[in-house]
């Protein structure tokens, strides 16, 4: 089954600006590339800043942001609400992205879920557990991309027979 | 379409073993495949498996034929295969045409000469009816049919020498056998059935790192090669036809098998000789299926041993990170091994195995406990370059010694054809459990000797499983306590065989499928020799009627 | 199968043992074989690849049978070797130097131009004579004929009228040393014109199957393979290319980010030139960076450059795939069959031994053939132990549809080279059948049909003419 497309996003000065609201200083000095990014919505924009943060990158795939985006939410229903209120707390209670996860687990906040299931559609490339798991990405994975100077993903070719008998870097 | 079909050679199984027996038997007649599953592709599962969820599920990218499942336990357990205990023996096989080595590491060992004889020498398990020099020539047939290479002098005696050189070593496996040497562990490149150099119109290997599930580009041998070039050579396929019962005559002897085609509708085959090549789970359950008024217990069964002294390998673990850049994941995925605790006195005691190193990718696994840790950021990128460089993976290999009670039966339960489901009944004997805890200590060895540190134990008492199904259908002289004889004949039934890792007595420590194909061949080579010399020069592609 | 460079080998150890005796033809009243002689012929061969058309694998090195798939049909190549019964054995030098540079057979008869004379035309008198020794002593006789013997459709079975071509096309002239250029460039002229016979492939031919030197080397259709264009065109041809990476690309077959030989070239790289001295490919490589330029407008981008690294499944990855396997796009094509060497993005792995799709001229060329025969036969090369052949690339003619070899081949040349190649369906069904038919031979005979009927119809008015006058009378 192939998710429907989400509407592309149309630069709105006005949503700008409330992304921009959105995100306390500390944050948005994380994420100086994100401010810019036309969103759809609020939550649209809370997932991004919550991928930045949580990915760790200066830049991320804008399509693949909605790809995963629109499957976090089939997946879950509630996921749009929940990423908009960890935003909010993240920049509310300043959390370091260090121990943002061992946070929320102490506190047993509902949205614990929530980091996890971003960490794995952008690290693992898939959404969804058990029997509703979705793969949306292998070789463009971010885990995949992490390593991408030593290794190949599995399933493509390292190189001509005997090319993995030297060190590799 | 009530084509009636009907050959020579009746072979139930499209798997590596019975496609070369079958490729044998074209020689003195008419041979004809029947396949419970689907012919598949191998490219559609390489796609497969990139689109797939859960990238260690190596099940998920195959077909699943609706009417003759194999048994799928993740994301879902599809209890196909059920289990009745204690100890779980949730094996993989895979029901397609070519069978479950399209999936496999191609480990392509051959057994020790003691290992036809443990209860000779240490007083445990069985001996087998033939000796290790009875299988030799066959085991060389195999390996140049397969395309086998390996490290010289591994216990394993040869009259000639491998078709090519061993495949080159990765250097993580080079950095270990440094290492570990000191220790007396000597790390050797694993006998594979894995190209060095073109062999066969196939290339050599190019480090695709995906042995299993699939090798994208055939540099490994596999039962699909096998089943082409068995319908190459002029054999008889036909897929999707789940045979359901096995007909005999008023004095026992096999005169036709039943099988159901796609459309659920009940087809007969007739044949003089038959061949049950189906598996170790599924042979045994066809032949319990088969069970009758003049047979009650089921077909081949007077011993009772029929799914009985179910044998597999278990195995436990350990992982830890080592204290240089090895990067594993560059090149085949089970490249080396410690062999030499195969065999010795000690196996009065416990149980003998080998220690597998995996050089499998661990971005995956890496990147799952990362994420379980919590671990984002900056920081995730740092820890997933240097655990994935240092993440070393070992397993042993462990010797299981038949049991009676281990046993493949039929369920109550029933499959989509209304064919009752295999049930397993498991455990796992001290025997072999010393030998987890004799390994233990090996494996902490070998880490320390790395500069070991975050060792991971597998947990005590739980064992993986390796899908070397074994035992079931056991080789034997004596009638009473076995189901074929030396040649793989039925006891019971004068024109059955069975090709197969059922019917090796005992488990040994290596994977079983070249002792599986080298005895399948055997009995081949025997079959043609029994023939009546003027059938002998007959047609050699003679077509099934 | 033994590769023909076993043969090679063996035929080394021969002219060993010529040392101790004479083997072959008019051995029993000569004067002693000058080995040397013998071992520069064997050389000369190996320039001329004789080899290569008359042996077939498997067979007897020069015994014959190789059946040379023409738009006229089959021509089937000769026993040469010096067997007195079923070869050359009893040849004088003289025949067989017309045989090499005339194209006319010790029997008086023509042979076809598959046989490359007209560039051998070009060969010294010094070097047919080492040939001939070769050939004599240095091949070991086969008594016996070839399984098949060429048999054109008429009028083409007629090998007088290669008398006719002959006097159109064939130049007799041997090569003259060009004294306003260097020696190294005259001897890449005197190889590439003659022995190695580059012309023969990759200059294009005119209706009635001569090669077009004006347009020398600016690319031929070979019928299924397409010998590209290899004047120093900037776009077209190797005009991007130094004359290192020419001399490489003749000895091995493949230059990194620009081209890899694959069907007759690689088969040309494999028994014939990599066996070359350096001197001499860099002779070769020195003569083709200088003949004129010719450019082909469809060229707009130099065909070595073409295409940037892409994935098409960056943005479909785990989508399902279609039921009808030929409604399968190119991207889920690519993903299944060619990313598993060719990378997920075309661009080949870290060591390039695996090429990548882009900066590849197989796909940067305006001509998509090569490629469609690329994905239907794979690429084969020889190597040096066990099995003769080993594979680089695997041929997909079985695991292809037509309809998917056009689907994947067009995503191919949009996504990693040129844009402007369409390759469709029974394109790929001709290709796959071995190439077209030439109309040569319904031109041939309807021209004679014409021919005829003009005669007869002027023979018709003549008697006509002649009984009116009767009836005057």
């Amino acid at each position: 089954m192939n998710l429907p497309d989400l509407p592309a996003p149309r630069p709105n000065a006005t949503r700008r600006t409330v992304l921009a609201a959105l995100l306390s200083a500390s944050t948005a000095a994380l994420i100086p590339w994100a401010l810019g990014e036309p969103v759809a919505d609020a939550s649209q924009g809370a997932f991004l800043a919550l991928s930045a943060i949580i990915a760790g990158r200066q830049s991320l795939d804008a399509v693949q942001a909605r790809r995963l985006y629109a499957a976090l939410c089939a997946d879950d229903a509630g996921f749009a609400a929940g990423a908009q209120a960890l935003l909010a707390l993240i920049n509310e209670r300043r959390i370091d992205v260090a121990v943002l996860q061992k946070t929320l687990d102490g506190d047993r906040s509902p949205l614990a879920a929530i980091p996890r299931k971003i960490a794995t559609a952008w690290f693992a490339g898939t959404v969804g557990e058990g029997a509703k798991a979705r793969c949306l990405a292998y070789e463009t994975a971010l885990n995949a991309q992490i390593v991408a100077d030593v290794l190949k993903p599995p399933s493509y070719a390292y190189g001509a027979y005997g090319s993995w008998t030297k060190q590799p870097i | 379409m009530s084509e009636q079909l009907s050959a020579d050679f009746v072979v139930i199984g499209s798997g590596i073993c019975g496609a070369l027996t079958a490729l044998q038997l074209l020689e003195a007649g008419s041979v004809l495949i029947l396949e419970a599953g689907p012919r598949m592709t191998r490219d559609d599962v390489v796609a497969n498996f990139r689109n797939g969820a859960d990238k260690g599920n190596f099940v998920a990218p195959y077909p699943m034929s609706r009417l003759a499942p194999h048994p799928l336990y993740l994301p879902v357990n599809n209890n196909h295969f059920l289990q009745a205990g204690p100890e779980m023996y949730e094996a993989e096989y895979l029901r397609v045409v070519g069978g479950t080595s399209w999936h496999w590491a191609a480990q392509a060992w051959r057994v020790l000469p003691n290992d036809f004889r443990i209860k000779t020498l240490y007083d445990v398990g069985v001996d087998w009816p033939i000796g290790y020099d009875d299988l030799e020539p066959f085991y060389q047939q195999a390996e140049e049919l397969m395309g086998v290479s390996g490290a010289p002098n591994t216990g394993s005696p040869r009259n000639k020498p491998f078709p090519m050189e061993p495949v080159a070593e990765i250097y993580a496996m080079a950095r270990i056998r440094e290492r570990i040497a000191p220790l007396g562990y000597d790390l050797v490149t694993n006998t594979t059935a894995r190209n060095s150099r073109g062999y066969d119109g196939r290339p050599a290997c190019c480090g695709n790192n995906n042995c299993m599930p699939i090798c994208p580009i055939d540099a490994q041998y596999h039962g699909g090669l096998a089943a082409d070039a068995a319908e190459a050579a002029g054999a008889r396929l036909v897929p999707n036809a789940v045979v359901y019962r096995i007909e005999h005559d008023a004095a026992g002897k096999i005169v036709a098998v039943h099988y159901y085609d796609e459309n659920k509708v009940s087809q007969r085959v007739t044949g003089k000789t038959f061949i049950l090549a189906a598996n170790g789970v599924e042979s045994p359950r066809l032949l319990l299926l088969s069970a009758s008024d003049k047979y009650p217990k089921g077909l081949a069964n007077s011993s009772d041993c029929v799914g009985r002294h179910l044998m597999d390998h278990p195995s436990s673990g350990l992982t830890f990170y080592a204290d240089e850049d090895l990067w594993p994941g560059r090149g085949p995925m089970s490249p080396s091994s410690v062999n030499a605790l195969r065999d010795g006195d000690f196996r009065r005691h416990a149980a003998a195995y080998r220690i597998d190193f995996s050089n499998a990718s661990q971005v995956r696994t890496v990147t799952n406990d990362l994420i379980k840790e919590g671990v984002y950021g900056a920081e995730f990128d740092r820890q997933l370059r240097l655990r994935s460089a240092r993440q070393i993976s070992m397993k042993n290999v462990l010797e299981v010694l038949p049991n009676p009670e281990n046993r493949i039966t039929l369920s109550d339960q029933k499959d989509p054809l209304g064919i009752p489901k295999p049930l397993a009944h498991y455990s796992i004997d001290d025997y072999t459990r010393r030998g987890a805890d004799r390994c233990k200590e090996d494996f902490t060895k070998i880490a320390r000797a790395m500069g070991g540190t975050g060792l991971r134990y597998s947990p005590d008492g739980k064992f993986g499983n390796n899908q070397h199904i074994t035992g079931t259908m056991r080789m034997g002289h004596d009638p009473a306590t076995s189901v074929v004889d030396a040649w793989g004949r039925a006891h019971d039934h004068e024109n059955l065989y069975i090709v197969s890792t059922g019917v090796m007595p005992t488990a040994a420590t290596v994977n079983s499928t070249l002792t599986a194909v080298a005895l399948g061949l055997r009995t081949a080579h025997h079959i043609l020799a029994q023939q009546p010399r003027a059938a002998a020069g007959a047609s050699t592609a003679a077509q099934a009627r | 199968m033994t590769p023909l460079s076993f043969y090679r080998r063996r035929m080394g150890a021969t002219l060993l043992a010529l040392g101790l005796g004479l083997t072959g033809a008019a051995a029993s009243a000569q004067a002693p074989v000058d080995v040397a002689q013998v071992q520069r012929g064997q050389y000369l061969a190996t320039a001329g690849d004789c080899i290569a058309c008359h042996s077939t694998v498997g067979g007897k090195p020069m015994a014959g049978g190789l059946a040379v798939a023409t738009p006229l049909g089959d021509i089937v190549s000769t026993n040469i070797t010096p067997s007195q019964t079923h070869g050359i054995g009893n040849y004088t030098l003289q025949q067989f130097a017309d045989a090499l540079r005339k194209g006319v057979r010790a029997d008086g008869r023509h042979l076809y131009p598959a046989m490359p004379y007209t560039a051998y035309a070009k060969v010294s008198d010094g070097d047919i004579a080492a040939l001939y020794a070769y050939f004599m002593h240095g091949v070991q006789p086969v008594d016996a004929a070839p399984a098949r013997r060429t048999d054109l459709p008429f009028p083409f079975s007629v090998r007088m009228s290669m008398g006719a071509w002959n006097m159109l096309f064939l130049d007799k002239k041997p090569f003259v040393a060009d004294p306003s250029k260097s020696g190294e460039w005259n001897r890449g002229a005197y190889l590439a014109n003659g022995l190695a016979h580059c012309t023969t492939c990759h200059t294009p031919r005119n209706a009635l199957m001569a090669e077009d030197l004006t347009k020398n080397l600016s690319g031929g259709d070979l019928g299924t393979w397409y010998a590209p264009n290899i004047t120093p065109d900037a776009d077209s041809g190797l005009g991007g290319w130094s004359t290192q990476e020419l001399v490489e690309y003749l000895r091995s077959g493949r230059v990194a980010g620009k081209a890899q030989a694959a069907g007759p070239m690689a088969e040309a790289v494999d028994h014939s030139l990599r066996h070359l001295t350096d001197a001499d490919l860099h002779a070769i490589a020195t003569y083709v960076k200088s003949v004129p330029a010719v450019h082909d407008a469809a060229d707009t981008a130099p065909v070595h450059a073409r295409g940037t690294a892409s994935n098409g499944m960056a943005y479909q990855r785990g989508d399902a795939l279609p039921a009808d396997p030929d409604k399968l796009t190119g991207p889920q094509l690519f993903d299944a069959h060619c990313a598993s060497c060719h990378q997920a993005g075309g661009q080949g792995t870290f060591d390039r031994a695996l090429p990548s799709l882009f900066h590849n001229t197989v796909l940067g060329r305006s001509n998509g053939n090569n490629l469609v025969m690329a994905m239907l036969n794979g690429v084969q090369r020889e190597q040096e132990q066990g099995d003769p052949l080993e594979t680089r690339m695997p041929a997909f003619r079985k695991v292809l549809s037509d309809r998917q070899v056009a689907t994947l081949a067009n995503y191919l040349t949009a996504t990693y080279g040129n844009p402007n190649v369409k390759v469709t369906a029974d394109g790929v069904r001709t290709l796959r059948a071995g190439g077209g038919t030439s109309g040569l031979v319904t031109l041939a005979r309807v021209g004679m049909a014409i021919a005829l009927l003009v005669v007869l119809g002027w023979a018709a008015w003549l008697v006509r003419r002649r009984k009116r006058r009767s009836r005057r009378f």
